[in-house]
C-alpha cells in the first residue's frame, strides 16, 4: 500500500500522532498546547433533579417549568433530567438479582428518560423538543429556534459504564452526564436544580446543625472527604481535568427565582469552583 | 420545612430517600455479580497493529477466529488505527474538545469493524452497533456464529477529558474490556503486533525484559513511559468484578489466538 499519510499534509503534532503511542506522556502533553474552541459558548446546561424535583410531582415541577418558560427568550438552555426513586428501586432489585453495573446503567437511563419525557410533555406547547444522544448534532438548531432542548441526563455509556471502586451503583449518573455535556460544548454555565440551597457541612435533611456553604473549591471539597455529597463524586474528579467548565452551581428549585438568578449570574445556592483556574483568573486581572 | 421529602412520591426500595453519594450506602451495595454470558470470549483486533497492515496480517487471523468459533464463542472488537490518528490531528488543530474527538475517532473504528464483519459474513458473523450489543448480542450468538463490534465504547460527546492533554482516554482496549466485564466473559484477548509487555520498548532498548504475567496495580506502580495497552484499562482492572485478566498476544504469529483461547500462557497476562 502506498503511504496514505503524506507527511507534508500533517502538522508537527499530527506526524507524532500518526506514528507514536497515544499513551506516551510527552505526546499527551503536546496535545495540551492546542487551542480550545468552544462549540456552544452561550448555552447553559440545567439539570433538573430526579428525586429532588421530578419525583415531587406538580407542586415542585410546575413552578420550575414556569421559570424555564419565563427564561426561554433570555437564556439558551439544555435541560437534562435526573432519575430518582424509580432508579433506586430498579438498582436495588437488579443488585439483588446479581446483575452488573453496566446493566444497572441501562436500567437507570430508562428512568432519566421517563423524567425527560415528562418534562417534554409539559414544555411541548412552547416548541421544546426532546433529543436522544444520537440526535445531538441537531441540538444547535433547536436552541437557536426555541431557546431550549430536553435530554435525559445519563451519559450514554450503557453496558460500557465503569465499575465503581466500591459497590455496584453506576458511578457516572445524571450529574456527570450533564456536566460532560457542558464541558464538551464549552457551555456558559452548569446549573444543578435540586431541593436544597446547595452544599452543607452535613445532610440538612438529617442534621439541624448543618451549615450552608455558599462557595467552595473542588480541591477543598475533595480534601474534606465527606461521607455524603450534594453531587456525584465523578463530577468533582472530572472538574479537576475539565478544560472548559471550572465552576458549577447548585440552586434550590423549590424556591421560585433561584434558577433565574443563577442564569443571570447571581451567586445563589452553592458554587463549587476549580481553584487552579480561580487563581489564574485573579492573576490575569492583577 | 419539617420534612423536606414530604412532597416527594417514593417507590419503596432499600435505596429509597437515601443519597446515592453516601459512602455507607454505596458500601452496602457490594454483593456477588452474575455472569450473563460466561462462555463468551472477547477478542480485539488492533487498528494500527493489525488492521492497517491489510490482507497479509488480517486474513490469517480471521481464518484462525473462524477455526476456533466452533469450540469458543468469540465476539470481535476492532480498533481504529491510523485514520483515527489523522482525525485527532485535524480535530486538535481546530481546537475541538475531547468529546468531539472521541465521537470522530469512533467512526474510524466502526469502519474497521464493518470491514471485518464483511470478511466474516460468510461464516455467520454480524456487525452490531452499541444499541444492538445491549439488546441483541445473546440472540445473535445463538442464531449466528459470532459478532463484530466497534472496539471504542459509545462515550462520544460524553467522553471524559483526560488528566493530561486532550486525547480520548477510552479507546478500543477499554471498550473491549468493558463489554467483557458487563457480560462476565470467560476471556479478553487483545491481538496486537508485539509479543506482549516489556520493561522498555524492545525496538529501542536491547535490555528490555519480557513480562509474561503481572497484576494491574503492580503495572500501574511501575510507571512505564509507554504501554501496549490503554492506561485506563489498568485502572478499570483494579475494580473488576468478573473479568480476571486481559491477555495481550501477537496477532501476527499464527496459532497465538488458538493457544490463548485454549488457556495457554502465551503473550502477557495482566491480571486483576
Amino acid at each position: 500500500m502506498h503511504d496514505t499519510t503524506s507527511k507534508d499534509m500533517l502538522t508537527d503534532l499530527g506526524r507524532r500522532l500518526v506514528v507514536g503511542s497515544l499513551s506516551d506522556a510527552a505526546l499527551q502533553e503536546a496535545t495540551e498546547r492546542t487551542p480550545n474552541f468552544a462549540i456552544l459558548p452561550w448555552v447553559n446546561v440545567v439539570k433538573i433533579g430526579g428525586q429532588s424535583i421530578m419525583d415531587r410531582g406538580a407542586p415542585a415541577v410546575r413552578p420550575v417549568v414556569d421559570e424555564i418558560v419565563a427564561n426561554l427568550k433570555r437564556h439558551k438552555m439544555i435541560l437534562g433530567t435526573g432519575a430518582g426513586t424509580r432508579a433506586r428501586h430498579v438498582y436495588s432489585l437488579a443488585i439483588d438479582l446479581g446483575l452488573p453495573t453496566g446493566v444497572l446503567t441501562v436500567l437507570g437511563t430508562a428512568v432519566a428518560w421517563q423524567n425527560a419525557q415528562l418534562l417534554q410533555y409539559l414544555l411541548a406547547q412552547h416548541g421544546i423538543a426532546f433529543i436522544e444522544p444520537e440526535g445531538f448534532a441537531s441540538l444547535p438548531h433547536y436552541l437557536m429556534e426555541r431557546g431550549a432542548v430536553i435530554c435525559q441526563g445519563m451519559p450514554p455509556y450503557k453496558l460500557w459504564e465503569h465499575n465503581p471502586s466500591v459497590g455496584r451503583i453506576p458511578p457516572e449518573r445524571t450529574d456527570t452526564g450533564c456536566f460532560l455535556i457542558a464541558e464538551v460544548f464549552g457551555a456558559r454555565k452548569m446549573i444543578y436544580v435540586k431541593d436544597e440551597d446547595g452544599l452543607y457541612t452535613a445532610d440538612p435533611k438529617k442534621d439541624p446543625e448543618a451549615v450552608h456553604i455558599p462557595r467552595i473549591s473542588v480541591q477543598e471539597l475533595l480534601a474534606r472527604d465527606l461521607d455524603d455529597l450534594v453531587v456525584e463524586r465523578a463530577v468533582l474528579e472530572l472538574m479537576l481535568k475539565a478544560r472548559n467548565i471550572h465552576e458549577i452551581q447548585f440552586v434550590n428549585g423549590l424556591k421560585p427565582g433561584e434558577l433565574t438568578a443563577a442564569l443571570d449570574g447571581a451567586p445563589v445556592g452553592t458554587v463549587i469552583y476549580d481553584a487552579a483556574y480561580a487563581s489564574a483568573a485573579q492573576g490575569d486581572a492583577a | 420545612m419539617n420534612d423536606v421529602h414530604a412532597g416527594a412520591q417514593h417507590v419503596v426500595s432499600r435505596l429509597m430517600r437515601e443519597s446515592l453519594m453516601d459512602k455507607a450506602l454505596i458500601a452496602g451495595t457490594e454483593s456477588p455479580v452474575r455472569a450473563i454470558l460466561p462462555n463468551l470470549n472477547v477478542i480485539q483486533i488492533g487498528g494500527l497493529s493489525i488492521m492497517d497492515r491489510g490482507h497479509t496480517a488480517l486474513m490469517p487471523l480471521l481464518d484462525e477466529i473462524v477455526a476456533n468459533q466452533g469450540e469458543h464463542t468469540q465476539v470481535v472488537g476492532v480498533g481504529p488505527g491510523v485514520r483515527a490518528r489523522h482525525m485527532l490531528s485535524v480535530g486538535l488543530d481546530l481546537g475541538l474538545p475531547t468529546g468531539a474527538l472521541a465521537t470522530l475517532a469512533a467512526k474510524s473504528a466502526a469502519q474497521n469493524a464493518y470491514m471485518v464483519s464483511c470478511l466474516l459474513a460468510a461464516h455467520g458473523f454480524v456487525y452490531l452497533e452499541a444499541p444492538f450489543i445491549v439488546q441483541l448480542l445473546p440472540a445473535m450468538l445463538a442464531a449466528a456464529r459470532g459478532a463484530v463490534f466497534n472496539g471504542i465504547p459509545p462515550y462520544d460527546l460524553w467522553e471524559h477529558p483526560p488528566a493530561l492533554g486532550k486525547i480520548p482516554p477510552h479507546g478500543s482496549d477499554a471498550g473491549s474490556y468493558l463489554v467483557a466485564e458487563a457480560f462476565g466473559a470467560r476471556s479478553v484477548i487483545l491481538l496486537k503486533d508485539v509479543d506482549g509487555l516489556y520493561t522498555a520498548d524492545p525496538k529501542a532498548d536491547p535490555d528490555a525484559a519480557f513480562i509474561p504475567a503481572i497484576g494491574a496495580a503492580e503495572l500501574i506502580a511501575m510507571r512505564l513511559p509507554t504501554l501496549p495497552i490503554e492506561p485506563v484499562v489498568l485502572e478499570l482492572l483494579t475494580r473488576t468484578k468478573l473479568v480476571r485478566g486481559i491477555r495481550i498476544v501477537n496477532g501476527l504469529v499464527p496459532g497465538n489466538l488458538t493457544r490463548a483461547l485454549a488457556g495457554d500462557k502465551v503473550g502477557t497476562m495482566i491480571h486483576a
